[in-house]
């Protein structure tokens, strides 16, 4: 019944040789690809690119403003704009870096990411390379963020620290005359918005991060700026801080806080989201980064800011062990790419001056880090941010950002487990524990 | 030869086919029987809801879509649709996105064709290797393999180019164009082959001259997966295209999320009129599933 | 008249894979076998690197070889940024292998696997016998149906996201109809958002289904149907003995592609549930695990780990349906195979 399978020999080993060579062929083109780095000729003219993540309006408007100034500051030098989607900033950052195909100039947020772009060397130190405006007008806690073993790595330009958003008009429906400063003030506040028939807080815990932000909070209340730094360092959670900052929360989520179906709710993701209902006065206050009210202002009913928008910093707790005022918050800032030219660097000082900081705020209604800069912010709940910024005896970024992506993520699913009730506190840092082995 | 279609089927031997004279308990030849039109009409319902949704979305705000989510639009806002239709973006990406598509689709039918004839009428070793292959291109996420491809893409200088999204497109679509051709070549009788060497066809003109059109369902069928597949691809035109101008539709979304939040209404809008094309080319070819292999080898 | 064999078992006994195409019925082999030639000579060999050969350029390339470079990348601890340089052999697949989460993930997928063929393939037939009649709108109804599947997936998403979250649109929906004891957390309930996640992945790929019935219903002569009416025949017994089994080979080449493509499930679970909630909710697949604990944790080796560890799953149930289902004349045929 089988055929005529003629066992040539030649016919199998021609298709193997074929497919062999094949590869063998792709490969060697491959490998043989170079990676060209950077831009740019050094006769003078040079051609920079630059990434950032503003697809839209004020934002894009203030990027290809601000490279045209700087063009015809220095002539001779030549900006190409390229804006990417907030989400797919990262992976095709990574991509282009990997390839040796990176742009000159692109957004830098700092954290386990940034660590491992120094480690892989592919960002260029500017240790000392800064002056001006970025070193004089700049403090140094600011630097923080941007910096990996006393060397820098990146410009800052916007610090956006964390905090209660809340909606006045909300609260004095509620009949709340005074915004709570501990935590037992803001059980209090809650229950008098539930009493409200107003759910008191919006939380969009589908993106995991928003949920987490409450656990973190907690966890620089209790625990000391040591073990927060010990954390960072070595990945020892096994402080008791830890589990009662878990406890911290589950106690608060008892309260049934959260708006229905939190869960499902997105942070930002357009409408539907907890930004959205703030913006459309579903919810009383929001846990987020100073972000927050520019991407409240696209959700509301006519598209403009919320009016009624106000600010207060996360309440004490009460025999922590973290700083009074201490506060948490990222920090935006821009990196050169390891074989940028120096007028990379050059773009990075103009980006430090007060006037250029100025319109960054104006276009993105955010904090920005120039001292003199941030003289010109009007909106009450930015300079309210301002202020507790910079009296914190202690600023830390994001505790997932610090930490590391591998850990960071654990930390975020395991919080939202817990929420959902599926978890404990102690699952929490064992979730972090496991997370170590994967890494 | 009387060739009729090959699949067995117990048929007593003997009974010549003809038309019958019309036939009772033609079921299957009801037309617009009630039951059947209410299940179509239940069905096209179903499918449709999300659609309709998001095509209304399209005609509403941010806001009212968080306070109302079931709602309809209180005022219809024909400005999200506007400014999609209006700006020039749209229109760029859609001829792009029809480039790429087209050229995906011709490219991976063409060659998936000529690999599935191979693979159904050629025997020689290393067929199965060969077919095993290619059905192992489906089985590997592309997520994952994005950063290497890039690096190949960009080694062979077609980074930023049209051309760098349709080559990958075109080896990613030939798994399942293959997939589903085998068959169909396979199940082309062979007297019909043997018909035409007796002519003096050789196997490649009888390639040419006649397994296309024989094959013609499953070629429609493997264009049309292909088109759809290339037309709502993300991820590979994402990493390699650099410039606006370059763009096809699916990243077109992106001009709608800002850095922290997105424009849902207006992302609704984009989609729906995204659909159009890709609707229209299935709508174009569609019909032309039918025919193929039947009325091919009468007498 | 002379007993047709059906090509499709001549070529049944070379390696497993080559026969996509399922056996059908089977008949006993007759003498007048189509042969042409004893394998093939040079003019046959050049035929096929010609008409093979740029396929396999063009897949090897952009397919293979960025494949294999990923996986290589599994075998080490890899941050992501610059070269892999940690090599730490088979840690990452260890780990994989012994994660819960992974195992949970594991088992959704298989649920998926078989509600999909449940679900989708009678609904699909049925659509299919449908729309194959000549009656008015035909045309416009199969473009209908083939909407869901034409919509990007990234938007299908948001759409449904909006749909379903707790304080979405079907609950408001049912709100306003009175039926608020309906209401669910459709997507945060464990209970429930598996099978929410089976309707949308019905809804989504129904339409698929029901292209490839179209195009398979075309190969099935008229004339059987005639002379089966003229026997007698019902409607539902016609298409019991005549569709089914004449569909049967699109229906296994269907199903196969249906359970690679349950396996591999990614983007529709991702934007709707988001990486977090999908474990919590019972609706995490293998590749939200992959992106969930490789891209987003920074660890791309674990990460390009588990995708060798999808691709060997769905290679195993591939071979394994292979062997199975779409060869039933097993004769000669497993010898073959291997070599």
């Amino acid at each position: 019944m089988p055929l005529n399978e003629e066992k040539q020999v030649n016919h199998m080993k021609r298709s193997q040789i074929l497919v062999g060579s094949a590869a063998l062929a792709i490969g060697a083109l491959v490998l043989s690809g170079c990676s060209g780095g950077g831009s740019g000729g050094d006769d003078g003219d040079v051609t920079m690119t630059l990434w950032h993540n503003s697809t839209t309006g004020p934002g894009q408007e203030f990027w290809d403003t601000t490279a045209a100034d700087f063009e015809a500051d220095n002539p001779g030098v030549k900006i190409e704009v390229q804006t990417v989607q907030n989400e797919d900033l990262d992976g095709k950052l990574q991509t282009a870096l990997n390839s040796g195909d990176a742009p000159d100039i692109f957004l830098q947020r700092g954290g386990g990411k940034m660590a491992e772009m120094v480690k892989a060397g592919q960002l260029k130190d500017l240790t000392g390379a800064l002056e001006g405006a970025a070193t004089d007008e700049i403090p140094e806690t600011a630097y923080q963020a941007s910096s990996i073993d006393g060397k820098i790595y990146a410009l800052p330009v916007a610090v956006l620290p964390g905090g209660l958003f809340y909606s006045q008009d909300l609260f004095d429906e509620a009949g709340i005359t005074s915004n709570p400063t501990t935590i037992e003030e803001f059980d209090g506040t809650i229950d008098q918005l539930k009493a409200a028939g107003i759910a008191p807080i919006a939380l969009g815990a589908k993106d995991a991060w928003p949920a987490a932000h409450w656990y973190y909070w907690f966890a620089l209340r209790e625990c000391s700026t040591e073990t927060l730094q010990s954390a960072a360092d070595d990945l020892d959670f096994s402080d008791d801080c830890w589990i009662k900052a878990g406890e911290d929360l589950q106690e608060l989520a008892a309260l049934e806080p959260f708006n229905n179906g939190f869960l499902t709710t997105s942070a930002q993701q357009g409408a539907g989201s907890s930004a959205g209902l703030i913006a459309n006065h579903q919810a009383g206050m929001e846990l987020m980064g100073a972000w927050n009210p520019g991407v409240i202002a696209g959700l509301t009913p006519d598209k403009a800011p919320l009016p009624d928008l106000a600010w207060f910093p996360f309440p004490e707790v009460p025999g922590g062990a973290g700083e009074p005022g201490a506060i948490m918050g990222g920090v935006d800032g821009y990196s050169c790419s390891v074989d940028a030219p120096d007028a990379c660097v050059d773009f990075l000082n103009y980006l430090g001056t007060a006037e250029v900081q100025t319109n960054y705020y104006k276009a993105f209604n955010a904090p920005p880090v120039n001292t003199v800069a941030q003289e010109a912010v009007t909106e009450p709940y930015l300079q309210q941010i301002l202020e507790a910024y910079n009296a914190a005896p202690y600023a830390s970024q994001w505790l997932d950002t610090s930490y590391g992506q591998n850990v960071g993520n654990a930390l975020n699913v395991a919080v939202v487990d817990m929420l959902a009730g599926n978890g404990s506190p102690e699952d929490i840092v064992k979730a972090v524990n496991d997370a170590a082995k994967r890494a | 030869m009387m060739a009729t279609l090959a699949p067995t089927v117990r048929r007593p031997a003997g009974r010549p086919a003809r038309r019958p004279a019309r036939s009772r308990g033609a079921a299957n030849r009801a037309r617009g029987n009630p039951g059947v039109w209410f299940v179509a009409l239940v069905v096209i319902a179903l499918m449709l809801g999300p659609v309709i949704y998001i095509i209304i979305g399209g005609f509403r705000t941010n806001s009212e879509i968080t306070v109302d989510p079931a709602g309809f639009p209180v005022v219809w806002h024909i400005d999200n649709y506007l400014d999609v239709l209006t700006g020039g973006v749209f229109w760029r990406q859609v001829l792009n996105s029809t480039i790429v598509a087209v050229a995906t689709s011709v490219g991976a039918v063409t060659l998936g064709l000529m690999a599935s004839y191979v693979l159904a009428r050629y025997t020689f070793r290393g067929r199965g290797v060969l077919y095993a292959l290619f059905a192992a291109g489906l089985m590997f996420p592309l997520t994952v393999a994005i950063t290497p491809l890039y690096i190949m893409v960009r080694n062979l200088g077609l980074m930023n180019s049209l051309g760098g999204i349709i080559l990958p497109q075109i080896a990613f679509a030939l798994p399942v164009t293959i997939i589903i051709l085998v068959p169909f070549l396979k199940a082309i009788p062979d007297e019909i082959q043997e018909a035409a060497f007796i002519d003096g066809c050789s196997r490649l003109g009888f390639f040419w001259r006649m397994v296309v059109r024989l094959s013609m369902p499953g070629v429609i069928t493997t264009g049309i997966l292909a088109f759809i597949g290339s037309w709502n691809a993300y991820l590979l035109p994402l990493f390699i295209l650099n410039n606006d101008a370059m763009f096809t539709l699916p990243l077109g979304v992106q001009s709608f999320s800002s850095q922290y939040s997105v424009d849902t209404a207006k992302v609704m809008a984009f989609t729906a009129l995204s659909m159009l094309p890709a609707l229209l080319f299935f709508s174009i070819f569609e019909r032309r599933i039918v025919g193929g292999l039947t009325g091919a080898v009468k007498g | 008249m002379p007993h047709r064999e059906n090509t499709l078992e001549a070529e049944s006994t070379t390696a497993d894979l080559a026969n996509g195409d399922g056996g059908g019925h089977t008949p006993p082999p007759s003498p007048a076998r189509r042969r042409r030639s004893r394998g093939l000579g040079w003019a046959g060999r050049l035929e096929v690197l010609i008409l093979v050969g740029p396929a396999m350029v063009v897949f090897l390339a952009f397919v293979i070889f960025p494949v294999l470079m990923a996986a290589y990348y599994g075998f080490f601890s890899w941050g992501g940024y610059g070269p892999a340089t940690e090599f730490i052999g088979i840690r990452n697949y260890v780990n994989i292998l012994t994660d819960p989460a992974f195992i949970e993930a594991l088992g959704h997928n298989g649920f998926i696997v078989i509600f999909s063929l449940v679900l989708q393939g009678p609904v699909a037939i049925l659509l299919a016998l449908l729309l194959n009649r000549r009656m008015r709108g035909q045309s416009l109804i199969r473009v209908l149906i083939f909407v869901p599947y034409v919509i990007a997936e990234v938007v299908v998403g948001t759409g449904w996201s909006l749909l379903l979250q707790t304080n979405g649109a079907v609950n408001g929906l049912l709100d306003k109809l009175g039926l608020e004891a309906l209401k669910q957390d459709w997507l945060s309930n464990p209970d429930i958002a598996i099978w929410t996640l089976m309707v949308i992945i019905t809804w989504k790929y129904v339409g698929f289904a029901v292209i490839l019935f179209l195009a398979g219903l075309q190969g099935i002569p008229e004339e059987l149907y005639e002379a089966a009416a003229i026997d007698g025949a019902s409607y539902w017994q016609m298409q019991r003995q005549i569709t089914l089994p004449l569909l049967a080979p699109t229906l296994r080449i269907w199903a196969f592609l249906s359970i690679i493509g349950a396996l591999q499930l990614f983007d529709l679970v991702y934007i709707i549930w988001g990486q977090y909630v999908a474990a919590t909710a019972g609706t995490s697949t293998m590749a939200t695990y992959m992106v969930a604990t490789g891209r987003n944790a920074g660890n791309f080796g674990y990460g390009n780990a588990v995708a060798v560890v999808l691709f060997v799953i769905s290679l195993i149930v591939a071979l394994i349906y292979q062997r199975f289902v779409l060869r039933r004349d097993t004769a000669g045929a497993l010898t073959e195979g291997k070599r």
